[in-house]
């Protein structure tokens, strides 16, 4: 989850006649977590569905609404203006085809405001724009362009100054030796052309998606912003587009449009949306039941607007907030404006029987039965290692199962048996006294058909007198006493276990697991100091066979 | 009255009846027992209230260097009082004759009138037969003495000069029986044990306290109404994210938050035409070129939501109320808060009760039964629920507000295309985060790391 780092100060303004306190209880109710406080410091979590939160101008959006200091939709004035064109060439089709933008005058930014219009670049680029695959923005000094401008593409070795560097730099060198750039690259694929904005004197405005020409840098002095987003979805583009207009119409800004046109663009018209929504299924949804002039006041209160048609309720959307995709979005908006804290928990008596799962029933019996025999249950991930799984018990597979890129060494691949892990149990408690005897139910792995789950038993018993009659009295014990079954043990060789204290494991003429004591090459690899014995039987052909 | 004892308490008990005032080195002489074994006895029997032991200091006295040479030639005073018995002698020959000692012999023969001095002679006034001091002397210089047998008065004259006592403190233990224990009659013949003895310990063979919590939680939602389903842990990404709406560009479905299993791709996804449904109700909603092979991947389950979905695509039930619970796997470091694999609880309701109301007073009656009862709920976002809230619990230990079950009603564009028609409730979150509250534990790693130390001793019923 995205953070934003706020001040309380600066908050009270923007939402005006509102006390700290008021701001910090109201928060959690926009959905927004309070991650930390630091005086007038506050950190702050928020959904990636809701990027007009990634400012402090769209929080005071949402904090007005909530407190009913300012209820319904932020309108976005936008002057209409010829002044500003910005051309297509129909060459960007197959890279990245659309463009938009915006013009924005007459604002105010300080230091903290850059930073936040920043932070929200990014969080846009990360979210909705998918690692700006999907779309990209970038945020210029007007004063510094001169329009019309010109979308089209360039090659590799088209020269500006980038972002952050004091030398002009070719395409190819910024791909391939800046930190964006190599970041980034990857959604310009293989092509030999280059998108790129050019102002009307030749000059770079911007390489989308990855860098900004220094030029256009944003200081506290810059008074009028351009802003243009590019992408691969005309609408994405749009979306992105909206919030940032959103953003800087709310912090003090005057839009102005810009004409564009070639290939498939269109000047944006951020209209907003009309979606119908019945008070029947508010209710129903929210087990409440409110009048629709309450569901009205409610839904102003979360920053839409909404009017009574006949028996449904028209609710009008504006074009930032695309996460409404429908009416169970718009039921939300009306329990936050109604306020969750409002909303008094029920509980009506169940109308149905609950029942445990049948392989539940059985594992537990199970445990009961090896407690009954004194094992400790333990607890081993099912993600393990080659060391724990193969290496250490001298064991092979054919086909291992592993995970891609895991963080950790010790959780790679899948099990496909439970005892190794009882065994290392074992290795690091060889401090504490004996006997040790552990017993683990869980699911073991196999590649088949795509991945076979089975339920395994394990047990370990390890004590200076440990040996196989103990461990097979045990085995026999919880099968015959618990399930009605017999068990048989038959010669067998297995890597894990002692040559000639090792057996097979037969119900009714079927091999389900395997007996002995364990090799002592792999006690004292775990540097374990007395002998021990295990067995390992296959449950889902035992005792869950006919579940 | 009749007591077990152990051998060591019996002797020494039947020894302090004989002779009721006694020290360890006595003790050890009568009843051949080694100075530990006395120790340990005494100490036993202290505890049980049966044995009194008093410690005392004595002081022991000796001859100094100037108390010898008293003995030997008599007292200075004593040796000037014997030389004048003949008659009056000059000063100046008894100085002579005395040496060092004539100053102090003559001081204090005058301050005690035995003498008479003029000018330069001095006789003999009263005559006296025992000097005090003589007789402590004498019997110091034959043996060492201690406090208790000398004569207090005569001895502090001796204590005043220098060098003449050597004062030892010497400190003594000496035990007798109390009265309870006098009474006291051992049997020696009624082989009963001493069963107010410690025991070693021994460990109990139990479940795990881990899944102690589960089967609590399993039983909380039996007993609530709710049916377990059980489903596997390795999904397809289909049931694991497309079936819930996360497009297919969505971060949470990138290598470094899900497991994928290296190079195996199922052909079983969904039905023909849950497959079109769901890609179309991704292209729609999330404008991108959806992909069935993208959907094929075979993931370690992110949660246990694709076993609820999936039940609910094939049931398609007007009324019903189930939870799945298990392992659900995220590639994370592993650190005292996060683990790669953990459990999951997962519930959903279909049916006349399905208002978020509901849900959250399913939520608090499950609080309530696990002892929780300090909740309350904000708003957050999942991408397969709307409206979507989360449950902060309060924790006395931390002192704050910690967040557990996530829950919100399955979205229209998750259940449409699967032909589920009646609104879902569902909820579900992680169950380590109970344990440790539980249990007290700031690490969840513990619950993995199999400590015997811990799990041997850990209280089982909390």
């Amino acid at each position: 989850m995205p953070v934003v780092e706020l001040s309380y100060k600066r908050l009270q303004k923007l939402v005006g006649q509102v006390t700290k306190k008021q701001i910090s209880n109201s928060l959690p109710f926009l959905g927004l977590d309070i991650e930390s406080e630091d005086k007038d410091l506050v950190r702050i979590e928020y959904s990636p569905n809701r990027p007009d939160y990634s400012t402090d101008f769209g929080i005071a959006l949402g904090l007005q609404g909530l407190l009913g200091i300012k209820t319904g939709t932020i309108k976005l004035n936008i002057k209409k203006s010829n002044k500003y064109e910005i051309s297509v060439n129909p060459r960007v089709s197959k890279i990245r085809p659309f463009v938009t933008g915006i013009i924005a005058k007459n604002g105010k930014i300080d230091d903290i405001t850059i930073k936040q219009l920043m932070a929200m670049q990014e969080d846009l680029h990360f979210g909705i724009g998918r690692k700006r695959k999907k779309s990209s923005i970038g945020i210029h000094d007007l004063d510094k362009i001169s329009f019309p401008l010109v979308y089209t593409t360039t090659n590799q070795n088209h020269k500006f100054i980038p972002l952050n560097s004091e030398k002009e730099l070719t395409i190819s060198e910024i791909l391939t030796n800046t930190d964006v750039g190599k970041d980034y690259g990857y959604v310009l694929g293989n092509s030999q052309q280059m998108p790129i904005i050019l102002d009307t004197n030749q000059q770079t405005v911007s390489f989308p998606p990855i860098i900004n020409a220094a030029v256009t840098t944003l200081t506290t002095e810059t008074k009028n912003l351009f802003v243009e987003v590019t992408g691969i979805n005309k609408d994405d583009a749009e979306d992105m587009l909206s919030v940032v207009a959103t953003i800087l119409q709310s912090a003090g800004f005057i839009l102005e449009s810009i004409q564009i046109s070639g290939t498939k663009n269109f000047t944006p018209k951020l209209k907003s949306r009309k979606i119908p929504i019945s008070p029947t299924l508010v209710n129903q949804i929210l087990g409440l039941n409110l009048t629709n002039s309450k569901i009205i006041s409610s839904l102003k209160k979360s920053r839409l607007d909404a009017s009574s048609k006949n028996k449904n309720i028209i609710c009008t959307i504006p074009a930032y907030r695309f996460d409404i995709f429908g009416s169970m979005d718009l039921v939300e908006e009306v329990a936050l404006g109604y306020g969750i804290q409002n909303l008094e928990p029920t509980l009506t008596p169940s109308q149905t029987l609950g029942q445990m799962n049948h392989v539940s029933i059985k594992l537990k019996s199970l445990s009961q039965l090896m407690i009954g025999l004194g094992y400790l249950e333990a607890l081993n991930s099912s993600l393990t290692s080659k060391r724990v799984l193969y290496d250490m018990t001298n064991r092979d597979s054919e086909k291992i199962i592993s995970v891609l890129d895991s963080k950790s060494q010790e959780h790679t691949i899948l099990r496909d048996s439970v005892l190794p892990g009882l065994l290392e149990n074992l290795s690091r408690n060889i401090h504490e006294s004996y006997p040790q005897k552990l017993f683990e139910t869980g699911t073991v792995f196999t590649q088949t058909n795509p991945v076979s789950e089975k339920i395994n038993l394990a047990g370990i018993s390890a004590h200076q007198d440990a040996n196989f009659t103990e461990i097979k009295s045990v085995l026999q014990s919880a099968l015959k006493t618990g399930f009605n079954i017999k068990i048989e043990t038959k010669t067998v060789l297995h890597p894990s276990f002692e040559e000639g204290h090792c057996a097979s494991v037969v119900v009714n003429d079927n091999h389900i697991g395997v007996i002995g004591k364990i090799n002592s090459k792999i006690v004292e690899n775990y540097k374990i100091r007395v002998p021990a014995v295990g067995f390992e039987i296959s449950l889902s052909e035992s005792i869950l066979k006919s579940i | 009255m009749s007591q077990v004892f152990h051998d060591i308490e019996k002797k020494i008990i039947a020894s302090l009846k004989e002779n009721p005032t006694q020290t360890p080195e006595t003790l050890g002489a009568s009843t051949k027992l080694s100075a530990d074994q006395i120790r340990r006895g005494i100490e036993w029997l202290k505890l049980k209230d049966l044995a009194i032991v008093n410690e005392s200091k004595t002081s022991v006295f000796s001859l100094g260097k100037n108390g010898i040479e008293s003995f030997k030639k008599g007292l200075p005073e004593r040796r000037l009082l014997d030389s004048l018995k003949n008659g009056p002698r000059k000063m100046s020959d008894l100085q002579q004759e005395l040496g060092p000692v004539f100053g102090p012999a003559i001081g204090l023969s005058r301050k005690n009138n035995w003498v008479e001095a003029s000018s330069d002679e001095i006789s003999l006034k009263n005559p006296i037969l025992e000097l005090p001091g003589e007789k402590t002397l004498k019997q110091i210089a034959i043996d060492n003495v201690s406090e208790k047998h000398i004569d207090k008065n005569d001895l502090s004259v001796l204590l005043k000069r220098p060098n003449f006592i050597v004062e030892d403190v010497i400190k003594s233990k000496e035990i007798s029986l109390t009265d309870s224990a006098r009474l006291i009659t051992i049997l020696e013949s009624s082989g009963a044990i001493d069963v107010e003895a410690k025991v070693p310990e021994i460990f109990v063979a139990r479940t795990h306290p881990l899944k102690d919590t589960i089967d609590e939680i399993r039983e909380i939602f039996v007993t609530l109404g709710f049916s377990e389903i059980i489903g596997n842990m390795t999904q397809s990404s289909f049931w694991n994210f497309d079936a819930l709406f996360t497009p297919q560009d969505h971060p949470a479905r990138e290598l470094q938050d899900t497991f994928y299993l290296d190079g195996i791709l199922t052909k079983k996804t969904g039905t023909a035409e849950q497959i079109r449904n769901v890609s179309e109700s991704h292209k729609k909603n999330w404008r991108y070129h959806w992909d069935i092979n993208e959907a094929r991947k075979m993931v370690l389950r992110t949660h246990t939501t694709c076993v609820t979905i999936k039940h609910l695509a094939e049931n398609k039930p007007d009324e019903s109320r189930v939870f799945s619970l298990g392992r659900v796997f995220r590639n994370e470091k592993v650190s005292y808060k996060h683990l790669v694999e953990f459990n999951q609880i997962e519930g959903i309701v279909v049916g006349k009760d399905a208002t978020l109301r509901n849900l959250m007073g399913i939520q608090r009656e499950f609080y309530k039964r696990i002892g929780i009862t300090k909740i309350k709920f904000w708003p957050t976002f999942f991408p397969y629920t709307e409206p979507s809230l989360q449950t902060m619990v309060y924790n006395e230990r931390l002192g704050k507000w910690v967040e557990l079950f996530g829950m919100g009603i399955f979205r229209p564009e998750v259940t449409k295309p699967l032909g589920i028609t009646k609104p879902v409730l569902a909820w579900g979150g992680g169950i380590e985060r109970i344990a440790m509250l539980k249990y007290g534990l700031d690490d969840v790693r513990e619950f993995y790391s199999n400590n015997l130390n811990w799990l041997r001793s850990v209280t089982k019923c909390q």
